[in-house]
């Protein structure tokens, strides 16, 4: 199986990207990472998407999360419309927030070597480094274990 | 002056330096210096681990424990954030009222928790309601560490210096709780109407905000009533046992890690969960502090300054005390009070076997120069930087001047204040 045949495409933001927007981008399609590019447009980070509520959760409530319990609905509105002042450069700039440099697999690797590459690097999303492509494309975890995983079971199957 | 007098002076003044530049990690240093007390000879291990005189106090070090665990457990319960929600309520979100409150309550609960613990636990919820009452966070998080380190003066437990200075003195809960409550209360006054004086411009009042407040929650801060009955009876058991030292004759470390150890069986919280409050490095700060200001007492040098004071001080120790609190209140505004009163307790010590009674309220005046100095400066205090720390990380930064310039002023007035106290109460 060639890693082109699991390539997709992702949302690439950049620093500029407002907190709610991000925040509309993994809900929209349900990630696990964000991706963030340079101001030339190429990927050059990766946030965990739980690291992005960041942006969404004061720095009050993560510090003492028995205060989230205290606030009401109306409150809860308030926190997730000031994310939309905030911005991406502010995650890339805070020392609590893991921020990856996207990792960039060769486009023949093996599914074992990406996974091996992504357990390493902690990240779920890779940069597949393919000139043919002007758009970026990537390969995501649950990708490659669903690969894994049919490739496996196929096998079991023509043995048995 | 021998080599080794010379050498361990240049250790002891060299870790100094590091611990002030803030260079390295303090715990490090400290440790550092100690060993190389012990590769001097200065000290060795009968001198470090059983010597009351220049070895670690113990006693320090396992009070300090001791508390640690018990408010690690009691944070669990959400009393702090339930409090504080409580009282800006109780102000109808008047800002400098709830201000107020918020100066009382941290004074209060830094009077039976170590300061920095006092700050992280009142940092968050303050934040929280500055946020809801839509004014700057800054006026109330520069009071509360204040009012924590003036709060903390008041009991045995309430500052580390406390601790250091009712170990080497035999002072108990009491004789602290008689002699500087009384002096904390009235600073406590006076600080109040400074931060109106500094203040108030700041704090705007907006009735719709202040429906924000009157909104929030406090009762869904706590999410076990068990824990919190569980730890407010615990903790009260151990004020007493701290109060009844001299009908128990137990050491405050001894009813600390009592009651730490009760609250963890009553609980039954992990043992993770018992310890993750405890600041490992503090104890071992305090550890290498004291295997250094130890090997100064075994090589005679504290000795020799204590003969030296002495002979300047005479039989003045109005003059003496006066001197004293004001000059511990300049270096503890400057550097960590941890370590100067670490070096002065022996030195103190020496004056009082020599005077007698009539010296004795020179340990007064080093507490309350040592606790309030800390309110000089931003580094003053590791409260103080642990806030900052917070402001900076929320986005609302306090600079080092903008902290020194309300801290100058404050520990003017409150050291003015306390000149008079211990002439009038002692001499």
């Amino acid at each position: 199986m060639q890693l082109s045949d699991l390539a997709c495409s992702l949302p690439v933001v950049t620093r500029h990207t407002s907190g709610l927007e991000a925040a509309r981008r993994i809900a929209g399609d349900r990630l696990t990472a964000l991706v963030v590019a340079d101001d030339t447009g190429r990927p050059r980070s990766v946030i965990p998407a739980v690291d992005v509520l960041g942006l969404l959760i004061p720095l009050y409530l993560r510090e003492d999360v028995r205060l989230a319990a205290v606030l009401d609905d109306a409150a809860a509105d308030e926190l997730w419309s000031a994310a939309g002042q905030r911005t991406v450069g502010e995650l890339l700039e805070d020392d609590d927030v893991n921020v990856f440099d996207i990792l960039v697999v060769e486009p023949d690797a093996t599914l074992v070597e990406v996974a091996t590459l992504m357990a390493a690097a902690h990240t779920s999303i890779a940069l597949i480094d393919d000139p043919d492509h002007e758009e970026p494309r990537f390969i995501i975890l649950p990708t490659v274990l669903d690969a894994a995983l049919t490739a496996r079971r196929l096998r079991g199957a023509s043995e048995a | 002056m021998t080599f080794q007098v010379v050498a361990g002076l240049v250790v002891f003044i060299g870790a100094y330096a590091l611990i002030a530049s803030e260079k390295l990690p303090r715990a490090q240093v400290a440790l550092a210096g100690g060993a190389a007390m012990v590769l001097l000879g200065a000290t060795d291990e009968a001198g470090i681990f059983f010597s009351e005189h220049s070895g670690v106090d113990w006693n320090v070090i396992f009070l300090l424990l001791g508390m640690m665990m018990i408010v690690g457990i009691l944070r669990q319960s959400g009393a702090f954030e339930f409090l504080a929600i409580w009282a800006a309520k109780k102000a109808r979100g008047r800002p400098f009222v709830v201000m107020t409150m918020l100066i009382i309550i941290t004074a209060v609960l830094s009077a039976m928790l170590d300061n920095v613990t006092t700050v992280l636990l009142i940092a968050p919820v303050t934040l929280l309601i500055a946020d809801r009452l839509a004014v700057s966070p800054i006026p109330f998080l520069i009071t509360q560490v204040m009012a924590s380190n003036i709060g903390g003066a008041a009991t045995l437990i309430g500052d580390p210096p406390n601790i250091i200075v009712a170990s080497r003195a035999g002072l108990t809960f009491v004789d602290f709780l008689v002699n500087m409550a009384p002096l904390v209360v009235v600073l406590l006054v006076v600080f109040i109407g400074l931060a109106w004086l500094l203040f108030r411009k700041q704090l705007t009042y907006d009735p719709e905000r202040v429906a924000k407040v009157m909104a929030l929650n406090e009762r869904e801060a706590i999410k076990s009533p068990r824990l919190l009955a569980m730890s407010v009876g615990v903790i009260a058991l151990v004020l007493a046992g701290f109060a009844l030292q001299g009908v128990t004759h137990l050491e405050p470390a001894v009813v600390a890690l009592m009651g730490a150890g009760l609250l963890a069986l009553l609980t039954g919280l992990e043992a993770r969960v018992v310890v993750a409050d405890v600041e490992w490095e503090t104890l071992l700060f305090f550890a290498g502090l004291f295997v250094m200001v130890g090997g100064l007492v075994n090589l005679g040098v504290i000795d020799r300054i204590g003969e030296a004071a002495t002979a300047a001080v005479g039989d003045n120790y109005a003059g003496a005390a006066v001197g004293l609190l004001v000059g511990s209140a300049v270096i503890s505004g400057v550097i960590d009070n941890i370590p100067y009163v670490a070096t002065m307790a022996p030195l103190v010590a020496g004056l009082v076997a020599a005077g007698g009674v009539a010296a004795e309220p020179l340990w007064w005046a080093l507490t309350i120069g040592a606790d309030l100095g800390g309110n000089a400066t931003a580094v003053g205090a590791s409260a103080n930087v642990v806030v900052l720390g917070i402001a900076r990380r929320y986005g609302a930064p306090i600079s080092f001047w903008e902290f020194t310039k309300y801290g100058l002023l404050v520990t003017a007035v409150t050291v003015a204040l306390s000149v008079p106290y211990v002439l009038l109460r002692y001499f």
